[in-house]
């Protein structure tokens, strides 16, 4: 009953905003986080480690809020997850790891990038919800890793 | 007092499914509207019976309460 809309997220927001959904991205994927400043390979990484690059769909970090040359590193059984916003605005993942394929970390990468919009939009959501008065009446994750919120409000 | 309910699906993909339910008319719509600026872009709508259902005489003025809290 109602109305049923069907829509495509766009994640739009401050460095901090994407840095939250990016953290909680990587704890359900079970990755280490650090924030570092970004440096460049050194030649024997370049020569032995496959590398991917992704980019978040739909995404755009807002310039003023990210200082320059950051990024979030995040490391998991040999594999290194960078995040950073490119020169165009766009969040940018670079997926690298030794005795991986190109395929296996596109794979990584891909995924993660899913699970960091999720996580955006369920962050800003659920803020927004909460601002107007919204009260959640039953929260789950599904098997498939779906999220599902239920919210009410009464209206005089 | 009438009860507005709104749920949300965001799939593993990102794709994102909003219902919402008790709010008759166009107080309906501006639930899907307001949620469409915070989500995304709109792929597809379905209006149900619900939407055509007389609105309630309290009608929420969604559009006046958000920009009052902008």
């Amino acid at each position: 009953m109602g109305v049923v809309i069907i829509l495509t997220p766009v994640v739009i927001g401050s460095w901090p905003l994407i840095a939250a959904a990016v953290t909680a991205a990587a704890a359900g994927l079970g990755l280490n986080v650090s924030e570092k400043v970004r440096e460049g390979l050194h030649e024997e990484e370049r020569a032995t480690e496959q590398q991917v690059e992704v980019e978040l769909e739909e995404s755009q970090v807002l310039a003023e809020s990210v200082a320059s040359g950051k990024e979030l590193v995040l490391t998991k059984d040999g594999i290194t997850l960078k995040v950073t916003r490119d020169a165009r605005g766009h969040c940018k993942i670079c997926a690298s790891g030794k005795g991986y394929s190109q395929t296996e970390l596109k794979q990584m990468a891909e995924q993660f990038s899913q699970k960091v919009s999720q996580c955006f939009i369920y962050n800003r959501t659920v803020t927004e919800l909460k601002k107007h008065n919204f009260q959640t009446v039953n929260e789950d994750v599904t098997e498939d890793g779906t999220i599902r919120v239920h919210v009410r409000r009464w209206v005089d | 007092m009438a009860q507005h309910d709104i749920e949300i699906t965001i799939s593993k993909t990102g794709e994102v499914r909003v219902h919402v339910k008790g709010a008759k008319g166009k107080n309906c719509m501006e639930y899907a509207k307001w949620l469409a600026q915070i989500i995304g872009t709109v792929k597809d709508q379905k209006l149900t019976s619900e939407y055509y259902e007389p609105e309630e005489k309290n009608r929420i003025d969604l559009k006046q309460e958000l920009h009052s809290d902008d």
